[in-house]
């Protein structure tokens, strides 16, 4: 059920509701009002009446003979004196016989000629005093007292019930507009809501949808950067390998043995790049922290020995490797540690000239351990070298690496609790230092070593 | 015909050269922007094989400024994105055809050699000129029907002014689209390969513009004696 509607009917029903029971006891309070006054003027008309007869002396009640009609009839009332013996003294209307005779002392109603007629009798002087009036008068004058009242009544309730109505769709105007600006919205458009006038309770509402849009389309955007990115990676060394090969078949002899060769070539660099495709893909599905730890001279060794397994990376040996390692553990696994260092050595071997030497080094610090990569490549002295992380930027096209070496560094980093700095060398090269957050275990290791 | 390659990858670069040479092209490869920019002012190119994605900037961005300043030469798109968006923009910027990586040779050299056919308004893959017929895919002439044997460089100038039509070609447009633009030329190379032409073709196959280059002679319907 719609707001709008739940608010109409809650407020309309409450309304009526409340309305009626007011107009209700009014009514039942009107009507018993109306009865007794009208039962007062009865017992002040035979009062009244008793009272004067008070000043007739009796002797003049002996000589009448019968009952005398001492005015003309009137249409609604009716009265009748008789004696205490119940002879009939004098009476208004006749039609009414012998009935108001028979009234006892005080109120009692008697129907005639299908008519009621309410009835007082008082006693007083040797006499009894009976008036009366018609039960029907009595009540066409409640009903033209109820009908009176009862009008502005509904009048009133009519009129809050179209204000109720007024009120509420005015009021939930702005979310009305909301409503059909979100169902006119293509799914798949992520532009920023607009209401009009929003009140100040959904403006909130609103800032944090679209808030979550632009993080959503953000995001989005990422993606399909990613994606495109991927594609053109992958499509890349493919298309070599295909044109190679294909090539390979309409040469002859030694061009096309040397076709066939770049196709490798095309093949080692589309098998880095899966590799590590591959790998940032694991880096973004393993937990945060998920309390997988590794031993540094053993993260050290498989970063060695997997650069020494890439094939167009015969240079491993050029890495200077330290004398010296912290015998401790980092709060990361192993493969994706050395994937992250492997990466540092391989950008570094890549961007040297040949034969030059690669500092590789490992400290320990407070709370974790750094690896320390020194090159004295070609990296541009004047260039920010942290433009170099983001996934998919190259220093240039000469380089044929896969773009997503150093974004991969960076997330081990980022995933791990750790951190990626790179700075420019003086006199040329680079230095980059990865921080990795030691073990628990370890930190409690040290701890009970040091006491 | 010559052939300017813009290709930033340096694999894929010498696989597409290769290729288009083995077909008898002479093609220049760029990597760059600024690389493809001095190479389109310096020679006369008959078709471009463009990258959209190329280091120094935006392959299309090129495109768009070629186009702007009046340059017709068929353009053949390469990419390796494949969104349909790409594809649209590639063809609005004045992209003629358009390849997604990876392709197959067979399709590369198909297109290009009907981007050239296109560009010189023949219909038909074998190109005619009265009596003489050249299929450009079999790399084939004929003479009423007859095979007539011709070297590569003879049949390649003989392309080139078949896609010429009635117009001129000058001496550095013949030789950028039989050399490319690097190699080193004996100045009378060209006239040797004219003159072997006119004797295996007849005569006024080749017509001399004194002081600017050459164009086809006359059509003739009849051998010429």
């Amino acid at each position: 059920m719609s707001l709008r509607r739940r608010l109409l009917l809650t407020l309309g029903a409450s309304l009526c509701v409340l309305w009626l029971a007011a107009a209700g006891w009014l009514l039942i309070d009107l009507q018993r009002s109306v009865r007794d006054t009208l039962d007062q003027r009865l017992v002040s008309s035979a009062r009244m009446v008793a009272g004067l007869l008070g000043n007739v002396p009796r002797s003049a009640w002996r000589q009448a003979i019968g009952p005398a009609l001492a005015s003309p009839p009137t249409p609604n009332v009716a009265c009748q004196i008789r004696s205490m013996r119940g002879k009939v003294l004098l009476r208004t209307r006749g039609d009414l016989g012998t009935q108001l005779g028979q009234a006892p002392p005080g109120f009692s109603e008697i129907e005639r000629n299908g008519q009621r007629w309410r009835l007082y009798t008082d006693v007083a002087h040797g006499l009894m005093i009976t008036v009366a009036d018609r039960l029907d008068e009595r009540r066409r004058l409640q009903l033209g007292i109820v009908l009176a009242a009862a009008l502005p009544f509904v009048l009133a309730l009519i009129g809050s019930l179209v204000v109720v109505w007024w009120s509420i769709r005015r009021g939930l105007a702005p979310l009305e507009r909301l409503r059909a600006e979100l169902a006119s919205r293509d799914p798949a458009t992520l532009t920023p809501i607009v209401v009009a006038d929003a009140p100040a309770e959904l403006r909130p509402a609103i800032a944090t949808l679209n808030r979550l849009l632009a993080r959503t389309d953000d995001a989005l955007a990422r993606e399909q950067r990613f994606t495109s990115n991927a594609a053109h990676e992958l499509r890349t060394p493919l298309t070599a390998i295909k044109t190679h090969v294909q090539l390979a078949s309409r040469l002859e002899g030694r061009r096309a043995k040397a076709a066939l060769a770049d196709a490798e070539a095309g093949i080692a660099r589309l098998h880095h790049t899966l590799e590590q495709l591959l790998l940032l893909t694991r880096i973004e599905e393993t937990g945060a922290a998920g309390g997988e730890s590794a031993r540094v001279r053993d993260t050290a060794a498989a970063a060695l020995a997997d650069l020494a397994n890439l094939a167009n990376l015969a240079e491993a040996g050029r890495v200077c490797t330290p004398l010296t390692m912290p015998d401790t553990w980092i709060a990361a696994p192993l493969a994706l540690a050395a994937g992250a260092i492997r990466n540092l050595l391989e950008n570094a071997i890549r961007h040297s000239p040949p034969g030059a030497s690669i500092e590789l080094a490992i400290e320990r610090e407070r709370r974790g351990v750094v690896f320390i990569v020194r090159d004295r490549g070609d990296w541009p002295a004047d260039a920010d070298p942290e433009t170099l992380i983001p996934r998919f930027s190259r220093r240039s096209a000469e380089h044929d690496g896969s773009g997503l070496g150093l974004a991969i560094v960076a997330a081990v980093a980022e995933r791990f609790g750790g951190r990626l700095v790179l700075a420019a060398r003086e006199g040329g090269g680079l230095f980059a230092r990865l921080y990795l957050p030691a073990a628990d275990n370890d930190e409690r290791v040290a701890a009970s070593r040091e006491m | 015909m010559h052939v300017l390659l813009v290709e930033d990858d340096a694999l894929v670069g010498s696989g597409i050269q290769s290729a288009l040479e083995v077909e008898a092209f002479a093609v220049d490869r760029v990597a760059t922007v600024a690389e493809a920019e001095a190479a389109m002012a310096a020679l006369t190119t008959d078709l471009v094989v463009l990258d959209i994605g190329l280091p120094d900037g935006d392959g299309l961005a090129l495109l768009r400024d070629w186009r702007a300043a009046g340059r017709r030469v068929p353009v053949l798109l390469l990419t390796a994105r494949d969104a349909v968006v790409d594809r649209v923009t590639g063809l609005s910027a004045g992209g003629d055809d358009y390849l997604l990586k990876p392709f197959d040779l067979d399709e590369l050299l198909a297109r290009v050699k009907a981007l050239l056919r296109r560009a010189a308004g023949f219909a038909a893959p074998v190109l005619t000129h009265g009596t003489i017929a050249f299929d450009p895919a079999g790399r084939e002439v004929w003479r009423d029907g007859v095979a007539i044997d011709l070297t590569r460089r003879e049949t390649a100038l003989l392309e080139r002014l078949l896609y010429a039509g009635a117009s001129v070609v000058t001496n550095d447009q013949l030789k950028d689209s039989l050399y490319g633009f690097d190699a080193e030329i004996e100045g009378n190379a060209l006239s040797v390969h004219i003159h072997n032409l006119r004797r295996k073709l007849g005569r006024d196959v080749v017509e001399t513009v004194r002081g600017v280059g050459y164009r086809l002679g006359p059509e003739r319907t009849d051998t010429p004696r």
